[in-house]
């Protein structure tokens, strides 16, 4: 052990320290900082199209954000969305804004797909036509009768039968009111005029983020307005995380600033407290972001957190200066050594086990936590023998006293009661745990303001166009047999719409026919109106001139053999139409089948028996993850806590062993009791709160008995270790607590976890090494 | 200057003569929460060469809506209200300016109307007409102007349209129920679901 010199291993520090600087210098310029919501999520484990899909899925919807302004009448809505617009475009944060609905270009894809009217039908024109061609010929003497005729048949023309027309109006199924070229809709008691924007950068940067909130705060200040989308969700949540950071750091850091104030009296301990602390986390940070490339802000929230188990190694460095006269740093670290690389050990253990779950935030989390333990534990082994040389009190602090009183007591009191408190106890256990039912849902992982949810809510109801977050995925060999099999799909969508367990669905094929079956339609309409006459009688009926039937006879005669092939159809297409289809490749068709107003998810997994059809719900997906890896993390925390076991064992022998384990063992079955009598949020997050439990727990039961096996002129290590376990149990309930107060529920939970554990590792490790002969 | 100050003065002048003439017609028409009636319905399709011809009955309720129920030559149905459109294919998009001017023509909701509208008119003991173009852009494209003409209730209505169509409606036998009959009522229920 001599040839430990503190300048030496100082120097070493410092040499270390410059190293991760020059590394930060150059990793944290760019920009680092992840706020998305989807970037927590894991990849998913499938097949790779249906992962490209889901990207492509998620790429669309980060980017969309829909504003609508209220007024008492059309006119004002319209007039605020203009404005609305012109401070939008001011932003620069948008690529495209959509407020008038670009006739123009409706007017050119009707004169693209014209020429293919014979080709193109849609599913009702074909299902009259083959059920009673005379009643789509009444159909059309209604509408020309009413007095609407001039906007539901003003190319009659051209279009003697309403072909063309019908197609058209069917390949946009939603009837939307549009005034001044707006789109207008109507509730109870308010007119709302539609703005569509696009978001310049799916992966918003924090400041962009705020930006669109201050858009939004300033907009509704105007008068009113409803916005929802995907990125003011992800902004209310990058908001919100960023409170929590702060209200997370600086009440951890205020609470550590006076404990250890109150208890050493001295700026020293504050101030070395606070190098460990800024080292562990910088150095975590620029491992972070050299490893991953971005830091999640939910990182940093849990990051946080990491101050108050970064200062347990040097609590108890310095705490042991009360166990001896005369402390000399060296002797002191020689004393704890062993403990503090046991403690290492086991934290960074429990750290190791986020390595393995799928989730990107907690590998994040995990590496953070390791590389900011590590560092933290680096600084006080090398750096604090030299600064705490003649580190030395003449007083005895009160929480001392309490901590003393609290170790030489409270295990004879739970000693001489154990006959009534161990019942209580098992009964508060087994209850407990009889009541924690598991929650998986992924969407806990989001926190949002009600106010947010009810808006998008609301403008589901107004606009139902919004497409849901499942979806089927359609393959096929070639087109026509990816044509083929969603038209499958699509006639048993159809049927569930009409039971209403779906407002609306979406697929391409509904609009664009292979060429066979455009081939089919032609034939149909040849053999149903044009051989027959049935036309021929209808136009002359109407008043027609003969030339305009002959005129009409010749267009469809020589419209035989048109074929459109669908890029050239998808070309004509809007924006939502070109994003449903995915491709060909050497392989196969891939095309996207969105679906609008779904009342029970459970009816659709059993389409996938159709041939090609598969079901996407990502959310459920997830959630089942969630669900699967909690299960794993289970039997992955049982095993760390059994590894400790082990290793301590070999250490200490297997009865010591055992005593020390008992108390994370405890502490964690007490958290787990106390979420099921309080009915917290069970997840796969608590349980890697559990392995922190078991860090911090195995710590405090080390000491305990590391100080009851010291030598015996060390006699009072006990008094030390008591208070350095109570100084930072407190300092980690500081920091975990305080995540209790997180929005956010699974951060919530972890907090709540945390602290339930801590607290009952805290009241039972003085029992660690307790002797009966004190009593 | 003196031009300028005169075709003001013009101006002003024939504003307030419009607003007065709708003023005095607006007070000259009945007007209850329903009106009902029958219509006969001529339209003129430049490539048709006969007139289309439709008779039916009308259902004008102020706070529903109006029902529009051809009788002859096919029966048919055709329900609208500020917001909505329906006819036996369903639900139309059709520009809800439409859906209003529609009803308030037939509710005789002149302010309404000029809200849409540029009025010019006049108010003749006998009769009155007015003459409504659209302000709306898309409106404008479609119809060139609209007649409407009448006595203490409205009696035709003359439709222009840009491509040369003619849709002339008169109205006869029209009453003011107090209460609309179940049947209007279940229509018009159809409406607002």
């Amino acid at each position: 052990m001599n040839v430990y010199h503190p300048r030496i291993t100082a120097w070493l520090w410092l040499l270390g320290l410059l190293i991760v600087g020059v590394l930060g210098s150059r990793v944290l310029t760019s920009d680092w900082l992840e706020t998305g919501f989807l970037a927590l999520l894991p990849v998913t484990e499938q097949q790779p199209e249906i992962a490209k899909a889901v990207q492509q899925h998620n790429q669309l919807l980060n980017r969309k954000v829909i504003w609508l302004t209220g007024a008492a009448s059309s006119q004002e809505a319209i007039t605020q969305a203009r404005q609305l617009k012109q401070q939008l475009q001011q932003s620069g944060l948008f690529s495209q804004l959509m407020l008038e609905v670009p006739m123009q270009q409706t007017v050119n894809n009707y004169q693209q797909l014209f020429p293919y009217r014979y080709q193109l039908l849609d599913a009702q024109t074909k299902l009259t036509l083959a059920n009673n061609p005379k009643n789509l010929l009444s159909q059309n003497l209604e509408i020309l009768y009413s007095p609407m005729a001039q906007m539901l048949a003003s190319d009659l023309e051209h279009d003697p039968l309403l072909l063309f027309s019908r197609y058209f109006n069917a390949q946009n199924p939603l009837k939307l009111n549009v005034e001044q070229g707006i789109v207008i809709l109507h509730d109870a008691n308010r007119y709302w005029a539609l703005l569509l924007s696009d978001l310049q950068d799916e992966h918003l940067q924090l400041d962009k983020l705020e930006t669109l909130l201050t858009l939004v705060n300033n907009a509704k200040a105007n008068g009113d307005l409803m916005v929802t989308g995907m990125p003011l969700f992800t902004a209310y949540g990058a908001d919100s995380a960023k409170q929590e950071i702060s209200t997370v750091g600086v009440g951890s850091s205020v609470g550590i600033i006076v404990l250890l104030l109150l208890t050493f009296r001295s700026l020293r301990p504050l101030l070395l407290s606070s190098i460990a602390i800024g080292c562990g986390l910088f150095a975590a940070l620029v491992a972070c972001v050299l490893f991953f490339g971005k830091v999640h802000i939910i990182t940093l929230v849990f990051g946080a957190s990491l101050i108050g188990v970064a200062d347990d190694y040097a609590i108890h460095f310095m705490c042991d200066s009360f166990g001896t006269k005369d402390w000399q740093p060296r002797q002191g670290l020689r004393y704890i050594f062993s403990g503090l690389v046991i403690g290492l050990c086991t934290n960074l253990l429990s750290y190791v086990g986020l390595v393995f779950s799928p989730f990107p935030a907690l590998q994040e989390v995990a590496l953070f936590s390791a590389v900011g333990l590590l560092v933290a534990w680096l600084t006080v082994v090398l750096l604090f023998p030299l600064l705490l040389t003649g580190f030395k009190h003449t007083h005895e602090p009160a929480i001392l006293k309490v901590a003393n009183y609290w170790q030489q007591h409270s295990p004879r009191w739970l000693l001489k009661n154990k006959r009534w408190l161990l019942p209580m106890f098992i009964v508060f256990i087994v209850g407990g745990l009889w009541q924690l039912t598991p929650r998986d849902d992924v969407r806990l992982l989001q926190s949002a303001p009600a106010e947010l949810l009810q808006t998008a809510d609301k403008i589901k109801q107004l606009l139902p166009v919004s497409q849901e977050s499942q979806f089927f995925l359609v393959s096929g060999r070639d087109v026509n047999d990816w044509h083929h099999n969603e038209q499958q799909l699509l006639g048993r969508l159809k049927s569930l719409t009409q039971q209403y367990q779906l407002i609306a669905y979406q697929g391409i094929s509904d609009y664009w026919s292979d060429e066979q079956n455009q081939q089919k339609n032609y034939q149909l309409l040849n053999k149903t109106l044009y051989e027959s006459g049935l036309f021929k009688s209808y136009m002359t009926e109407l008043g027609f001139s003969e030339a305009a039937i002959n005129t009409e006879l010749k267009q469809f005669n020589e419209a035989k053999n048109k074929t459109i092939s669908l890029p050239d159809w998808l070309k004509t297409a809007d924006e939502v139409k070109q994003q449903l289809w995915l491709g060909c490749d050497a392989e196969r068709c891939l095309s996207r089948v969105s679906l609008t107003g779904i009342r029970d998810l459970s009816v659709f997994p059993a389409l996938q028996s159709l041939q090609g059809v598969t079901w996407v719900d990502q959310v459920e997906q997830l959630s089942s993850l969630f669900a699967r890896y909690r299960v794993r993390v289970s039997g992955l925390i049982i095993a760390a806590y059994l590894l400790v076991f082990i290793g301590l064992g070999f250490k200490f022998g297997w009865r010591n062993s055992l005593n020390i384990t008992a108390v994370p063992v405890v502490a964690a079955l007490v958290a787990l009791a106390t979420m099921g009598w309080f009915d917290q949020l069970f997840s796969l997050f608590n349980l890697f709160a559990l392995l922190l439990v078991l860090g911090i727990g195995v710590d405090d039961a080390i000491f305990f008995f590391m100080a009851d096996n010291a030598p015996a002129s060390d006699h009072d290590k006990r008094v030390s270790t008591s208070l350095a376990v109570t100084l930072s149990a407190l300092t980690t309930l500081l920091a975990f607590g305080l995540l209790a107060v997180s929005a956010t529920e699974i951060v919530h939970a972890f907090g709540f976890t945390v602290a339930v554990g801590i607290l009952t590792a805290l009241v039972f490790s003085p029992l660690v090494g307790h002797r009966e002969k004190d009593v | 200057m003196i031009l300028k100050a005169l075709l003001l003065f013009l101006l002003s002048c024939n504003l307030s003569y419009a607003a007065d003439v709708l003023a005095d017609i607006t007070a000259r028409l009945i007007k209850t929460p329903i009106t009902q009636g029958e219509f006969q319905q001529e339209k003129r399709l430049k490539i048709l060469r006969k007139p289309l011809l439709s008779t039916g009955a009308f259902t004008y309720s102020q706070s529903n809506g109006v029902i529009w129920k051809t009788l002859t030559p096919i029966p048919s149905l055709l329900l609208v209200n500020d917001a909505h459109l329906l006819t036996g294919q369903g639900e139309q998009a059709v520009p809800p300016a439409f859906g209003k001017v529609f009803k308030a023509m037939l509710g005789g909701d002149l302010k309404q109307l000029s809200d849409g509208f540029v009025i010019t008119g006049e108010n003749k003991k006998s009769a009155w007409s007015l003459q409504l173009t659209p302000k709306d852009e898309m409106l404008k494209k479609i119809i060139s102007s609209i007649v409407l003409s009448g006595d203490t209730e409205l009696r035709g209505l003359d439709m222009q349209e840009v491509n040369g169509n003619i849709t002339r409606i008169s109205f006869t036998k029209i009453t003011h129920p107090d209460q609309l009959t179940s049947e209007q009522q279940t229509d018009f229920e159809r409406l607002s679901p």
